[in-house]
């Protein structure tokens, strides 16, 4: 009957408003450093890349377990829309974004797929990674509030999400690298747990 | 004239006036399930309630489009908002968190009373054990965030079990976290009215709260554009009664105008005009009058045929004063006349005779109402009508009317040959299509329009709503009781779904279990000491950190004592909707419905629920029953059409006691209907049940063109210039082109009509009413020859 769908919405909106929380990011293969260091400088820098892949490997400080977790695997950005981490240790996972659409697939190979627009939080999650890997400032700032430190050779962009439903959970993304390079993610969330990952060049 | 000699006069003005009394207090209906059988099967009962009473009925879907996205998801937003405040509305949602959340936190808090996982196994050390195990690879998967949340009061992932138990396919896309149609264009919301489905004024008063608010929010949010669409059972109703209300008002006051012109062009007499209409008011008050008295109430429909006293009703003034005005009429040429005209009310009032016997309270008004109105038509025609007017009243048609037409009568004869080829034709083409000309959808029968349904459908597929196609119904005399018997459904479900026979299913038992399965779960949660126990044991060696794990501990204990959950603990949920439209109170009890999706092997679902050896619990396949009862509905009345075909012939046989003379009077009928049913499923048409009531109406209004034809054949034919009892072939001509042509407008108008049914029947009498007249003049015999 008609009234099952908000269930399903929920569930959904549940899942999704922290799933993306692990989610890596990668490292630009190339970048030419040119002053004056800024946020315009650093996403035209950052834009310049078509294509990247990188391995990672990322810990999570989880509140309920007393040592962190660690994962790792690799990364890949294709411009303008294409992003996708693939967990290979210690469960084979993947988690693919393409365009509006998002899959999972889990080690069972059970396989989900979602759209984007459907869940804000989720999109405003996915943006973080994909704008900055874009250089797309505009997008950023739709989401979130952006701050810059340091300088070209060890900046760190600080991401603060604007959207009420995601700062419910996320207080914090931070991004760190050099120059057109991104070499760590790090994600504070509101009750305390955190994941970093670090992100390495891809040696293949 | 002396007292005497008026007292039909004062009688008929008595009559009139009772009637009229009795009219007006009717009661008028538009209601659909009055052409629902009135003794139907139980499988069919469950049907009827469930169009009338159930919670689909009250389901109002909402369509907001006109502006840009951004405004549509803030107009959704605060319409839903107003609506769910709304003390004329159940339920309202727009897709919206926090109204998804309400259900959610409801699934959340009850989750160990709820969830068929709580069983005692799932609380041992080794149950617990394998369920943080579990626990450790989500926290590590994507989904990780959303454990660490979670996982502290929830280990064993209860939650989560019901959320995906709850799970449906399809569903609203969402934008700017509201429901909107596939194109993004248009924002939905879904309303469900306190009012039952078949309340109609409540509806409305419903509907026009709901324009009212929209109105007032789309001002707000500076949006003058954005319109809004709603629709559903309710809204139909609504519309049903104002489009059947409008055109039955509008289409007889034209058809009466339409009449009136026609008749004065002919006789340019008021008064004419006047005394024509007198049998047909009368017949109709009466009509009317004879309905309420015996069923109660009105239907819309019912007062459509109005038309058909018109087409017929006008005639008999028509034949009277044709046959008067001729000026060479004798008493031997009237009583004549009333033989023929007897005769034809007779052979109508067979062919309307059977309906009544109709298991369909809406067939058998249409038959009462028609009989009623003939005969009295008839009578005021004969008894009445030659006391208002003057001895000798002559009235005088177009002069040069008789001539033009009598001469295409004398030369229809020569189309003999070309109407066989006709009906043979007709014949093949209907025996081709077979079973398939008719239409057996019950929506054919509903008077909504079909685009109305079309944008139902539409947005309930924006909607996601998955069609419910097989439905497993359980009864029971108390709620505990039908609930149990669910849940046994259930498990039986479950076991043909990891069989594969069906993709899933729902039961009103998930989201309310029965009082003895609660309390069953709360048997299998263990003490809090106990489970503490369980718990540090089952983590060891697992890197949790137990003591977070209070909540747990909490819930649990509190959940073990907790009263069981009712009906009223759902209040203002999504899923109270939900529950109403799985389980409802009846008259005499309650039933569950469990709405199974994708049934791919309904053989083996029906076996394995007979196996259950319980009575009260059956399989419905919807779709069929619907059109089993449809199909039933059509057989009776090709049945009624059949019977009344032949009980119009008998009273012909009896009356003309010549078998040649009967067979004269019915083959141009034959004809006339076997071109007509070919004309109708030409191009893909369907008949259904009201094509079939007007094709009894045919054979009714046929019958007296066929014996007037056949009547001055018999005494010469027209193409001897030589009066019949002093009545000249070209007035017989003339009056029959005039009752043809009112009876054409009269149904010709009813064709236009929004509503299918009184469409179906206007299309099929017009046509065939002239078919029959046409076909009578070119198989007339040539008497003489």
């Amino acid at each position: 009957m008609i009234s099952g769908t908000p269930l399903r919405v929920s569930r959904r909106a549940l899942a999704w408003l922290l799933v993306g929380i692990t989610l890596g990011s990668l490292a630009p293969a190339c970048a030419d450093a040119e002053p004056p260091f800024g946020l315009e400088q650093l996403m035209i820098e950052l834009g310049r890349v078509p294509h990247a892949k990188a391995r990672f490997v990322e810990r999570k400080y989880i509140k309920l377990l007393k040592r962190p977790l660690e994962l790792s695997g690799t990364l890949e950005y294709r411009a303008p829309g294409y992003l996708e981490r693939r967990t290979l240790k210690p469960k084979p996972e993947s988690f693919v974004v393409d365009g509006d659409v998002l899959t999972l697939e889990n080690a069972r190979g059970q396989r989900r797929t979602f759209a984007l627009q459907d869940n804000l939080a989720l999109w405003a999650f996915v943006e973080s990674i994909r704008s900055t890997l874009k250089g797309d400032l505009a997008a950023l700032d739709r989401f979130y509030r952006v701050t810059l430190e340091g300088d070209e050779r060890d900046w760190r962009l600080g991401l603060t999400p604007k959207q009420p439903r995601m700062s419910a959970v996320v207080s914090l993304i931070q991004i760190g690298g050099s120059a057109g390079k991104i070499g760590t993610i790090e994600i504070r969330e509101t009750q305390g747990d955190r994941s970093v990952m670090t992100i390495s060049e891809d040696g293949s | 004239m002396t007292l005497r000699g008026r007292a039909p006069v004062y009688l008929w003005v008595l009559f009139l006036g009772a009637c009229a009394v009795v009219a007006s207090q009717a009661r008028f209906t538009t209601d659909l399930s009055a052409f629902l059988p009135r003794s139907p099967t139980p499988s069919q009962r469950i049907l009827v309630d469930q169009l009338r009473e159930g919670v689909v009925s009250q389901l109002v879907l909402i369509g907001v489009d006109g502006a840009p996205q951004s405004q549509l998801s803030q107009i959704s937003d605060a319409l839903a908002e107003r609506l769910a405040r709304d003390p004329l509305f159940a339920y309202a949602s727009n897709g919206a968190q926090a109204r998804v959340e309400a259900d959610g936190q409801f699934l959340l808090r009850n989750r160990y009373l709820l969830s068929p996982g709580v069983v005692p196994e799932r609380f041992t050390v080794a149950g617990l054990r394998a369920a943080l195990q579990e626990d450790l690879d989500w926290l590590a998967s994507p989904m990780g965030s959303l454990a660490s949340r979670l996982l502290p009061a929830d280990p064993t992932g209860e939650f989560l079990r019901l959320l995906d138990l709850f799970q449906f396919e399809g569903g609203p896309q969402k934008r700017d976290g509201v429901w909107f149609s596939g194109d993004g264009t248009r924002a939905l919301l879904i309303a469900q009215t306190r009012a039952k489905g078949f309340d109609i004024d409540a509806q409305e008063l419903a509907l026009g709260r709901l324009r009212a608010l929209f109105a007032e929010v789309a001002k707000e949010q500076g949006a003058p554009a954005a319109r809004m669409v709603a629709t559903g059972p309710g809204v139909f109703a609504i519309a049903t009664r104002a489009a059947i209300k409008q055109d039955v008002s509008r289409i007889s006051l034209l058809a009466v105008l339409l009449v009136s012109c026609l008749l004065l062009i002919v006789y340019r007499s008021a008064r004419v005009l006047f005394l024509t209409l007198l049998p047909v008011v009368t017949g109709a008050t009466a009509g009317v009058a004879a309905v309420s008295l015996a069923f109660g109430s009105v239907h819309g429909i019912t007062l459509g045929f109005g038309a058909t006293l018109l087409g017929e009703g006008v005639d008999y003034a028509i034949y009277l004063f044709t046959n008067a005005a001729s000026g060479r009429s004798s008493d031997r040429a009237l009583s004549r006349l009333w033989r023929t005209l007897r005769l034809g009310v007779l052979t109508s009032v067979c062919g309307f005779g059977v309906m009544l016997l109709s298991d369909f309270s809406g067939l058998a008004q249409l038959g009462l109402f028609s009989i009623a109105g003939l005969i009295v038509a008839f009578a005021v025609t004969r008894l009445v009508l030659p006391h208002l007017s003057p001895a000798g009243y002559r009235a005088q048609p177009l002069a040069t009317l008789g001539p033009s037409l009598l001469r295409l009568v004398q030369a229809a004869p020569k189309l003999r040959y070309p109407l066989l080829v006709l009906v043979v034709l007709g014949a093949a083409l209907l025996a081709v299509r077979g079973n398939s000309v008719w239409n057996d959808r019950l929506g054919s029968l509903s008077p909504v329009p079909e685009a109305d349904q079309q944008w139902y459908e539409r947005l309930q597929k924006d909607l996601g709503a998955p069609d419910a196609r097989y439905l497993v119904v359980a009864s029971h005399a108390t709620q505990q009781g039908a609930l149990e018997t669910a849940e046994q459904v259930g498990a039986v479900l479950e076991r043909l779904q990891q069989a594969g026979s069906l993709a899933g299913f729902e039961s009103p038992a998930r989201i309310l279990p029965s009082d003895r399965t609660q309390r069953q779960r709360q048997q299998a949660l263990p003490e809090t000491p106990v489970l503490q126990r369980s718990l540090s044991a089952a983590a060891r060696g697992l890197p949790f950190r137990v003591e977070l794990f209070q909540p747990f501990l909490r819930d649990v204990t509190s959940a073990k004592g907790a009263p069981t959950l009712t009906r009223t603990d759902l209040a203002a949920t999504g899923l109270k909707v939900r529950l109403d439209s799985l389980l409802a109170e009846r008259r005499d009890g309650w039933i569950a419905m469990l709405s199974l999706r994708d049934v791919r092997d309904a053989s083996a679902v029906a076996a394995a629920l007979a196996a259950l050896h319980v009575d009260s619990v059956h399989l419905f396949d919807l779709g069929r029953e619907v059109d089993e009862l449809y199909r039933g509905y059509r057989g009776q009345a090709l049945t009624f059409a059949l019977i009344g075909a032949g009980a119009i012939a008998m009273v012909l046989l009896i009356s003309l006691r010549s078998l040649r003379r009967t067979w004269a009077v019915m083959v141009p009928l034959v004809a006339a209907l076997v071109v007509l049913g070919a004309v109708l499923t030409l191009r893909g048409g369907q008949l259904g049940m009201f094509h079939l009531v007007g094709m009894l109406l045919v054979v009714g209004v046929g019958s007296n063109y066929a014996l007037f034809f056949e009547n001055q054949s018999a005494a010469g034919g027209f193409f001897e210039q030589r009066p019949l009892d002093g009545v000249d072939p070209q007035t017989t001509v003339v009056s029959l082109a005039l009752c043809n042509a009112s009876t054409a407008i009269g149904f010709g108008l009813l064709a236009l009509a929004r509503a299918p049914v009184l469409s179906a029947i206007g299309v099929t009498v017009a046509l065939g009413a002239f078919l029959s007249l046409a076909f009578s003049a070119v198989l007339a015999r040539q008497g003489g020859r």
